[in-house]
């Protein structure tokens, strides 16, 4: 491969007045040939047969959400397990007591401090 | 694949999907396959995630076969369909892309360009993509149309129903652009 070659062509390309599908042949030539996969017809038609698909195209704001969904969540449960491994090492319990961070209060303490006697 | 329908027309074709004979619809996917191809890994590159593009390409043309009624030719309805899916595409993955990364247009791509081709086939291919993926995806459509596809700069502006205008001005600053990417490859 020249890669002087197909640079040349990639801009003569560009110009307004070239022949466009000469220049599309020669890159073709050259091996910038596209397709899709052996199995691409087969997998469509499958897909058609079987139905899968949804006759009501996706939003794209549905799939954006999808996407970011499982990212947060991850983030989330991430969150939640480091939060329970840092609250089991500093009160030694994962309580519901140690979760609202009354693990070592006393009942005495807690009239204490509601009524400030 | 029904051998009858490899001489069948266009018309024939798309009245057989019509009514459901999936073999027809078969047929036109083999013959539109490659021109979806340019369009779509083009745009995203040589992935196997254009190639999911490129099948919702024909799953959408096969449901919307109804609303064709053969007034432009049926690859320019395949073409616009690739377009816009593929535009859609880059639009989605931008935003999804912007949230949680701060890379360069370029980091979005993969290339997989397939290991069957010879080293330079694979190097001609690896030089456009890489040209390719460097443009703002604003240009490289309308590259991707007169490179690629051979379209005229009026087809291109029908296909991206954008004015005349629009397209010569895209052209020659994705010129200006390309010859920049091109210096550094």
């Amino acid at each position: 491969m020249n890669p002087t070659e197909i640079k040349k062509l990639i801009l003569k390309s560009q110009k307004n007045d070239c022949d466009t599908k000469e220049i599309a042949r020669q890159l073709e030539a050259k091996g910038v040939s596209f397709d899709f996969s052996k199995d691409f017809n087969n997998k469509i038609l499958s897909r058609l047969s079987d139905r899968t698909v949804s006759m009501i195209p996706e939003s794209d704001f549905t799939r954006t959400l999808n996407t970011v969904f499982y990212r947060i969540a991850i983030t989330g449960i991430a969150a939640i397990v480091f939060l329970m491994i840092s609250i089991y090492l500093m009160e030694g319990s994962v309580s519901i007591n140690s979760l609202l961070g009354m693990g070592n209060l006393y009942d005495e303490s807690v009239l204490c401090l509601l009524t400030g006697i | 694949m029904n051998v009858s329908y490899r001489q069948a027309d266009e018309d024939m074709l798309v009245k057989a999907s019509l009514k459901g004979d999936t073999t027809a619809f078969g047929e036109i996917v083999n013959r539109y396959r490659r021109l979806v191809a340019r369009t779509v890994k083009g745009m995203l590159g040589d992935t196997v995630f254009a190639e999911d593009i490129g099948q919702e390409v024909f799953v959408k043309l096969y449901y919307s076969l109804p609303e064709f009624r053969g007034e432009a030719r049926l690859s320019t309805y395949i073409q616009k369909i690739a377009v816009n899916l593929t535009l859609n595409e880059i639009k989605r993955r931008k935003r999804m892309f912007s949230l949680f990364l701060s890379k360069g247009n370029n980091e979005m791509y993969e290339y997989e360009i397939p290991d069957e081709e010879s080293s330079d086939k694979r190097e001609a291919k690896e030089l456009v993509n890489k040209a390719l993926m460097q443009l703002d995806p604003k240009f490289r459509i309308v590259v991707v149309m007169r490179m690629l596809q051979g379209y005229s700069t009026k087809e291109t502006a029908e296909i991206l129903k954008l004015p005349l205008g629009t397209v010569l001005s895209r052209l020659s600053r994705a010129q200006e652009q390309l010859k920049e990417i091109l210096q550094k490859l």
